[in-house]
C-alpha cells in the first residue's frame, strides 16, 4: 500500500514529471577497457584518474582488473555519455568500447 | 631526468642534453602513421552503433590533427631553458596531457607496425632496418612516458 506522503501512479497512466518509466526504457551501455601488452600500468591508471576524476586507489583497481582479467567495466551510462567516455579513452590510445548493458 | 618543480600550473623537469634532444626529435616525428579507425563495440553491430562508430572515428581523427598542430609548439626552444649546463623543460598541466597523448600514440602505433607483439621487447636481431626504427620509437616514447608519470608518483 502506498504511503500518503509518496506519489503513486495509477496503472496505465503517466504521472506528470515522472520519467522513471522512460529511464527504464532508455538503453544503457557498459564502457569497457580492454587489455593490451603495450600500455604501461601507470599510464592506464593516470588516464582513468584524468577522465573519470577517480582517486588513485579506484583507478588502480580497474587498471589491475584490465591487466589480470583482460577487461574492466568502467562505468554504465546512457548512449551519449558512454560515447563521450569511449572517445576520451581512445584519444589516449586505450582500447575502449561501449557494449549494450542488456 | 628529474622532476624539479610541480605546481598547480604545471611541471618543470631537468633533462640532460641527450634526453632533451631525443624528446624534441621524437615529438617532431608525430604522427608516425596514418590514422587507423577503431571499433566502438565488440558486440553491437546495429545501425546506431555503425553511425556512432563513424562519428567516433571522425572525432578521433580531428583530435589527432589537433595533436599534430600542438606537437611542434610543445618542444619549441622557449620550453627549454639552459642553466649551468643543464636543460630545464617546462610544461603546463594541459600541455603535459597533450604530450602524453602524443608519446603514447607514437608508442602504440610503433607497436602496431611491429605486428602487435604480445611482448613488446621483441628480438631486435630479427627486425628489418625499417622495423628497427619503429622499435626504437616505441622504446623512446615509453621511456619519456614512464618517467614523466613515475617522477610525479614518487613525489606523491
Amino acid at each position: 500500500m502506498p504511503s500518503l506522503t509518496e506519489p503513486f501512479a495509477v496503472p496505465g497512466r503517466t504521472v506528470k514529471g515522472d520519467t522513471r518509466s522512460e529511464d527504464r526504457l532508455a538503453p544503457t551501455y557498459y564502457v569497457v577497457c580492454w587489455n593490451d601488452p603495450v600500455n604501461f600500468m601507470v599510464y592506464v591508471t593516470h588516464v582513468f584518474m584524468k577522465i573519470f576524476g577517480w582517486e588513485r586507489q579506484k583507478a588502480e583497481k580497474h587498471m589491475m582488473e584490465v591487466h589480470e582479467k583482460g577487461k574492466s567495466i568502467l562505468v554504465r551510462e546512457g548512449a551519449e555519455k558512454a560515447e563521450f567516455y569511449v572517445q576520451q579513452l581512445q584519444s589516449y590510445k586505450l582500447q575502449a568500447t561501449m557494449e549494450p548493458a542488456e | 631526468m628529474k622532476l624539479v618543480k610541480q605546481t598547480q600550473k604545471g611541471f618543470q623537469y631537468e633533462l640532460d642534453q641527450e634526453d632533451a634532444d631525443s624528446l624534441r626529435f621524437l615529438v617532431k616525428q608525430f604522427p608516425l602513421t596514418a590514422f587507423s579507425p577503431v571499433d566502438i563495440s565488440k558486440t553491437d553491430s546495429g545501425s546506431s552503433a555503425v553511425e556512432r562508430e563513424a562519428l567516433l572515428n571522425e572525432s578521433l581523427q580531428a583530435h589527432r590533427d589537433d595533436l599534430k598542430r600542438k606537437a611542434r609548439r610543445l618542444v619549441l626552444p622557449d620550453k627549454f631553458k639552459t642553466l649551468d649546463g643543464k636543460q630545464f623543460f617546462q610544461v603546463s598541466l594541459g600541455a603535459r596531457e597533450t604530450l602524453l597523448q602524443i608519446l603514447n600514440d607514437i608508442r602504440v602505433e610503433s607497436w602496431r607496425v611491429l605486428g602487435e607483439p604480445e611482448d613488446p621487447d621483441v628480438n631486435i636481431f630479427g627486425l628489418s632496418k625499417d622495423k628497427f626504427k619503429y622499435y626504437h620509437f616505441m622504446r623512446l616514447a615509453g621511456y619519456f612516458e614512464y618517467h614523466f608519470l613515475n617522477l610525479e608518483e614518487e613525489r606523491g
